[in-house]
């Protein structure tokens, strides 16, 4: 792209390839597939270099762990799959077994002894429904439009969304 | 009491295209080719329905981008002086076909047609169109509805909360702005929806959204009714599913309507048929080959070397036949839906404005006959809008929807594959330090305010769905990059500047004048939503 001859000294005018930051995120695509992108900022690699030991990180693999949580209770993981990266690969496309399930994918790499030593940790994501519900309850309402109040944000968010799910108190 | 109702919803968008520093932006032309073919011919036949007395009910969805660029002065001129060239280049083709008995009729038919887009756009509404779609709103024919402000798609950029919180509330002020009261509907950008969206817009006063024709028959608990009554979501806000029958027969390029042999050809122009000397000096930008909008032969058949001129009252006549063959359709289903329901059925018929005179030309025309024939010649269905729908008191069924698109395959793909995965890291970042600016500055004032105001717009302009979507059909590519980038930067120098205290007056200056949307936007819409102070809100839902 062409410099802007308007802009300030020290202007940026590239996108950077990196932030800099320990980032995990998952994003879904369709009933069985997700999307995964991260990056884990130098000073992390170091620290962990650093109490691994050299040799001890070079031994390890980079591996990218999605979890299945529970249909009913959601804290409890029910399976995991664990993906073998290439060691610069950046971001992933999983294929997934389940529709309308959570998920959740946290990056770590293999130690000698097949040990998992999880690095970071994704936001929770529902794969979408891919056919009719087997849910035959029927509950029927009236929308009260105008006895509706407004509703403060933060408490109404916490009840559904699964990024807002994760930010509730004791969740991670 | 009909046996049944249609509701007719056209989803009208574009994204934020202004580029004074082109004498000719083929961009700004989509913009142009919109108004020229889609919205004031539509504007026209509604107004025409209305003064003649005709009973009928459109639901609108009007992007927040595009109605900031039919506000705009600057793109106002400009489409005063692209019409203009259009008017000049038809009257050249009325001489240059004189004596022909297949050109020369359809070159005056074209001179006319511009000569009354332009007294509609000068003469009767002073070049600014929300007031003409406002005035049929007060005269009870269209229900206007809204979508995100910039087009974002939404379960794409939920990863921070906030960004969908802004996207939305700035779409429903900035509409409460323009025609004076919040909206009742809200279209889910590419119909994209995902669990939670429905708290947002409750938070906001929106009473229903639209999903694709999955997201509400795959809701849960199972929809007794299908798509053909809307359901009640978790957050208490209404969700109207598609109905796929009446969507194909518009929509598929080979069952649907606009296919026929009768109807005009969109690809053989004027602008690639004659020689250059001559087409050259008239096309936008001149001498360069994209279409000019004047087109004289009819789809005629398979091949596409053979084409025949096209013949209009041929194609009018076949317009009223498909219209009254849709019609006919919606009272069978109705008919047929009515004996399994114990309510009138509801079936949701939402298409892309675009469509209608642009890839359709004979769009309008067959929306026109179709309004005639509904209210003249059945008493089966009645047209109705989502909002009146729930007027009508019917409880609903409880349950939640199922996360979809109306994209190819049905839900995120179109919008995240390899082709545009990149951006997502980009756009996730700039919103977590859009919210961090927002939630630090809570008061800012002067300079700052401005910086952060800009900051929020650039941010919403590289959100727009537009930019992945041409990412993944291949068209146009280069300029979705240089404008997703563009933005994205000058977010980043932003976020720069502001944090280190040395906001750029000029640059911010030239930016916020090229980047001119949304002139009261408030960036404290990105505040984190797990610190802020709840406050309410100046708009009152119904």
């Amino acid at each position: 792209m062409a410099a802007d001859p308007q802009a300030p000294p020290g202007h940026e005018e590239i996108l950077p390839e990196y932030y800099e930051e320990d980032r995990l995120v998952l994003l879904p695509r369709n009933p069985y597939s997700l999307y995964a992108y991260w990056e884990i900022s130098p000073s992390t690699r170091n620290r962990i270099v650093e109490s691994w030991g050299e040799a001890n990180w070079c031994r390890s693999s980079p591996v990218l762990r999605i979890c299945k949580h529970h249909p009913s209770h959601r804290k409890t993981i029910e399976s995991h799959l664990d993906i073998d990266l290439d060691p610069d690969a950046n971001n992933w496309y999983i294929t997934v077994e389940s529709a309308d399930r959570f998920y959740h994918a946290e990056l770590g790499r293999r130690r000698p002894g097949g040990t998992f030593f999880s690095l970071l940790s994704s936001n929770l994501v529902c794969t979408p429904r891919d056919s009719i519900s087997h849910q035959v309850d029927e509950n029927w309402q009236l929308p009260d439009w105008k006895s509706r109040k407004l509703i403060r944000r933060i408490a109404v968010y916490h009840l559904s969304s699964p990024e807002l799910i994760r930010r509730l108190p004791g969740q991670k | 009491m009909p046996r049944g109702f249609l509701a007719l919803i056209l989803h009208a968008h574009l994204p934020y295209v202004k580029h004074p520093e082109h004498q000719y932006s083929l961009e700004e032309k989509w913009f142009y080719e919109a108004i020229t073919e889609c919205y004031i011919p539509l504007l026209q036949v509604m107004e025409r329905l209305q003064e003649e007395g005709v009973e009928f009910r459109l639901t609108f969805s009007l992007s927040p981008t595009l109605l900031a660029m039919m506000e705009n002065q600057f793109l106002q001129e400009r489409f005063s002086r692209y019409l203009q060239r259009l008017q000049y280049l038809a009257r050249l083709e009325e001489e240059r076909t004189a004596g022909d008995p297949d050109f020369n009729p359809l070159a005056c038919l074209y001179r006319k047609e511009f000569d009354s887009i332009a007294d509609y756009f000068h003469r009767r509404y002073h070049r600014r169109l929300v007031p003409a779609f406002q005035r049929l709103a007060e005269k009870g024919c269209l229900e206007i509805i809204v979508t995100a402000s910039t087009h974002g798609y939404l379960p794409l950029l939920e990863v921070q909360p906030e960004s969908v919180y802004a996207q939305i509330a700035n779409a429903v002020y900035y509409y409460a702005e323009l025609f004076g009261e919040p909206p009742r509907g809200l279209w889910l950008p590419e119909c994209a929806y995902n669990h939670g969206l429905e708290m947002v817009l409750n938070d906001l006063g929106i009473q229903y959204f639209i999903t694709a024709t999955h997201g509400v028959l795959y809701a849960s608990p199972r929809p007794k009714y299908g798509v053909y009554s809307p359901i009640l979501t978790p957050g208490g806000v209404a969700a109207f599913g598609r109905d796929p029958e009446s969507s194909k027969q518009v929509w598929s390029s080979r069952e649907g309507y606009p296919g026929d042999y009768c109807y005009r050809e969109f690809y053989r122009d004027i602008a690639y048929d004659l020689p250059l000397e001559y087409i050259g000096p008239h096309l936008h930008p001149p001498g360069m080959r994209t279409d000019s909008g004047i087109k004289y032969y009819r789809i005629t058949g398979d091949s596409l070397a053979h084409k025949e001129p096209y013949r209009p009252q041929e194609a009018r006549e076949k317009a009223a036949e498909h219209a009254g063959n849709f019609m006919f359709n919606r009272e069978q289903q109705v008919k047929y839906l009515s004996g399994l329901m114990s309510r009138p059925p509801l079936v949701v018929a939402p298409y892309d404005t675009e469509l209608f005179g642009h890839w359709w030309f004979e769009g309008p025309r067959w929306l026109e006959a179709l309004c005639r024939k509904i209210a003249h010649e059945q008493d089966q269905i009645k047209l109705i809008t989502p909002g009146d729908y729930l007027d009508l008191g019917y409880p609903l069924q409880l349950s939640s929807p199922s996360p979809s698109s109306w994209g190819d395959k049905g839900y995120h793909e179109v919008w995240l594959n390899g082709s545009n995965d990149w951006l997502y890291r980009h756009l996730h970042r700039a919103a977590i330090d859009m919210v961090e600016l927002a939630t630090r500055y809570r008061e800012a004032e002067g300079l700052l305010a401005e910086a952060l105001t800009q900051a929020s717009r650039e941010l919403m302009l590289a959100q727009s769905s537009d930019w992945p979507f041409i990412m993944t059909t291949k068209t146009m590519v280069e300029y979705a990059l240089k404008r997703v980038t563009t933005h994205l930067l000058n977010f980043r120098n932003l976020n720069k500047q502001i944090r280190n205290g040395q906001i750029n007056r000029s640059w911010l200056k030239k930016i916020s004048e090229e980047n001119d949307l949304f002139p009261h936007l408030d960036y404290r819409l990105y505040q984190d939503l797990e610190t802020t102070v709840p406050r309410e809100h100046n708009l009152c839902p119904r």
